[in-house]
């Protein structure tokens, strides 16, 4: 554990990563780590105040060199606790710490190991070129104007800027901001990277390259925690995931232990099934939706577990051959847990009146 | 001091694609015209050079004052400011740095009023005592950019600062003794104007344009240095709280 890590007391045991599994190794300290963090935002004055609840109480442990991701809808309290971690904003209740150091009182030591890509177009200096861009951040992170000078070049030339490098970054399409943004995050050399929805503008081929670029990162040991909505982006870079809606963590697991939580809901595909069987199928217990698809095939849904070996065997045993079986994505997870309020923006507001 | 030299080379950069901040130079060739043709009409061209001194300290209070608010404006706009209090680099070292470079660009008035001066009128204004003026110019400079800082922290807590902004111009002007010295203003006054930099920086630059020697010359630029180091300050301690203040309500990036 490191020195600061044991000058706060943070405990060791989540540890490192095995990457292999995506499981978790014990030994190594904590990169992030949030205790019992709520944030609470006040809106209006006199009879219409109310207080709106960000972050219920947030604990999170991210151990050093783990991509984490935050999965969640618009409105869940992903930006928010970026921003907590980030320093530019206080939590109102809860302890959070980056790199081992109190992202209230040690603002210093915190802003120096952390890097930052806040979501969106905006965030950059338009008029002046990418270049300029880059090593004005690389100054404001200490940097000298030779190192600041190489190391925005190595970025530039990391994310595929570099012939671009003297241009504007007002003539930059979106998804070339975002990777300048990337290299704005980087440039002050960071342990703990924080990517609030760092593809959102991206095309295939750049957030390709992106994950491969968030794989080098992981290579080169820097902790990674990563909002967005990309259930496939999360599958691919995260090794664990924690799912987070109204402002409260659902879960956190590995993507692929995610996915066999709702094994429950494993579906088995059948062409060529009757009515009979179907009806057969319908009366197992645990078998939830059946549904007829526009490919001729019909979709059975369990709801727990064994249901699906029970359905397959029944199926088998009536010579139906054209069978299969497909575990949920971590999207259908998601879905599952968040449910059809994916696409709404949350927010839980306790009236002060 | 890394973060103050990038924010100062940044915000000439930046001013080369953003000239906004420097519209205080436009007027001030027409305040010379306005107050050399008083001080003509009047048959005073004894005060030819308080006429044409007069414009540039306006300009450069006016250019300081502007981009302490624009600085902050600007990074809200761009969508910068959250991503610039998150790095290591000090808010008000960098405003400093950013403020600084207006206000050194914004030497270009003292040109504008004497080039006026001398296309329009025919007036030449000496500088018998360029180094007192220049070391006057010098630190009057800083003592501005420091004073600018409060200006800078009080556009971070919220955007309607620009009413404050607008109501610290002229009061500045007459209590800095910038149009009238503030020998000339009522007795009440004087210990008031004392307190602003610029009655100091405005004396020892109108002595400088005089053939007399100027008197306490080291002293008196103290008086601007200091006075303008507390404006820093206490500029630098209210961005603190400030910005500690906007953390908590968690308006940073939208006051």
């Amino acid at each position: 554990m490191g020195a600061a890590a044991e000058q706060h007391g943070l405990r060791s045991g989540s540890g490192g990563v095995d990457r292999a599994s995506g499981g978790v190794v014990v030994g190594s300290d904590l990169a992030i780590e949030t205790r019992g963090v709520s944030r609470e935002f006040r809106t209006g004055r006199g009879r219409r105040a109310a207080t709106v609840v960000a972050l219920g109480s947030v604990d999170l442990a991210v151990p050093t060199g783990e991509v984490h991701g935050l999965l969640g809808p618009n409105g869940a309290g992903k930006t928010t606790l970026c921003k907590v971690l980030s320093t530019v904003l206080l939590p109102t209740r809860g302890q959070a710490f980056v790199a081992g150091f109190d992202v209230v009182r040690q603002t210093d030591e915190v802003r120096r190991r952390m890097g930052i890509v806040l979501g969106g177009e905006r965030g950059l200096y338009n008029r002046l070129t990418a270049r300029r861009n880059l090593r004005y951040w690389g100054a404001l992170f200490r940097l000298s104007d030779r190192d600041a000078a190489r190391r925005a070049d190595e970025l530039l030339e990391r994310v595929g800027l570099y012939d671009r490098a003297e241009e504007r970054v007002e003539t930059f399409s979106r998804g070339m901001k975002q990777r300048l943004h990337l290299a704005r995050g980087l440039i002050g050399d960071p342990q703990v990277l924080l990517l609030d929805e760092p593809t959102t503008g991206m095309d295939p081929v750049a957030a390709r390259d992106f994950r491969t670029l968030v794989g080098e990162l992981r290579g080169e040991g820097r902790t990674i925690l990563l909002t967005t909505h990309d259930m496939v982006e999360a599958e691919h870079v995260c090794d664990r995931v924690t799912l987070i809606d109204r402002g409260e963590l659902i879960a956190t697991e590995a993507p692929r232990t995610l996915a066999s939580w709702i094994s429950r809901f494993e579906r088995v595909d059948v062409d060529g099934a009757d009515d009979r069987l179907l009806a057969e199928v319908a009366a197992i217990a645990g078998v939830g939706r059946i549904e007829h698809r526009e490919d001729g095939s019909t979709r059975i849904e369990t709801t727990q577990d064994g249901a699906a070996a029970a359905v397959l065997r029944l199926i088998v045993d009536a010579d139906v051959t054209g069978v299969r079986t497909s575990l949920p994505s971590l999207e259908e997870v998601y879905l599952h847990i968040v449910g059809d309020r994916a696409m709404d923006v949350h927010r839980t507001i306790r009236d002060d009146t | 001091m890394t973060a103050f030299r990038a924010a100062f080379g940044f915000q000439i950069a930046y001013m080369r694609r953003n000239r906004d901040q420097l519209m205080p130079l436009f007027a001030s060739p027409l305040y010379t015209v306005i107050f050399l043709a008083i001080t003509r009409a009047a048959g005073r061209d004894d005060l030819s050079s308080y006429a044409v001194l007069a414009p540039a300290l306006i300009a450069l209070w006016a250019v300081s004052l502007m981009s302490a608010g624009e600085v902050i404006d600007s990074e809200r706009y761009e969508g910068t400011l959250e991503a610039v209090v998150a790095t290591p680099a000090s808010l008000g070292v960098v405003m400093f740095g950013r403020v600084l470079a207006v206000v050194v660009i914004g030497c270009l008035a003292f040109f504008e009023s004497w080039l006026t001066a001398a296309l329009l009128f025919g007036v030449v204004v000496p500088i018998p005592q360029p180094g007192w003026f220049l070391a006057t110019l010098a630190i009057t400079v800083l003592a501005m950019a420091g004073t600018a800082t409060i200006m800078a922290s009080v556009f971070v807590l919220a955007r309607s600062a620009r009413t404050f902004q607008n109501v610290l111009s002229y009061p500045v002007y007459v209590l800095g003794g910038v149009i009238v010295p503030v020998s000339l203003l009522p007795a009440w006054v004087q210990p008031i104007s004392r307190v602003v930099f610029l009655s100091w920086s405005a004396d020892l630059f109108r002595d400088s344009l005089g053939a007399a020697p100027v008197e306490a010359p080291v002293g008196r630029l103290g008086m601007v240095l200091l006075l303008g180091a507390i404006g820093f300050a206490v500029g630098g301690w209210m961005l603190r709280r400030i910005l500690a203040r906007v953390r908590e309500t968690g308006t940073l990036a939208y006051a």
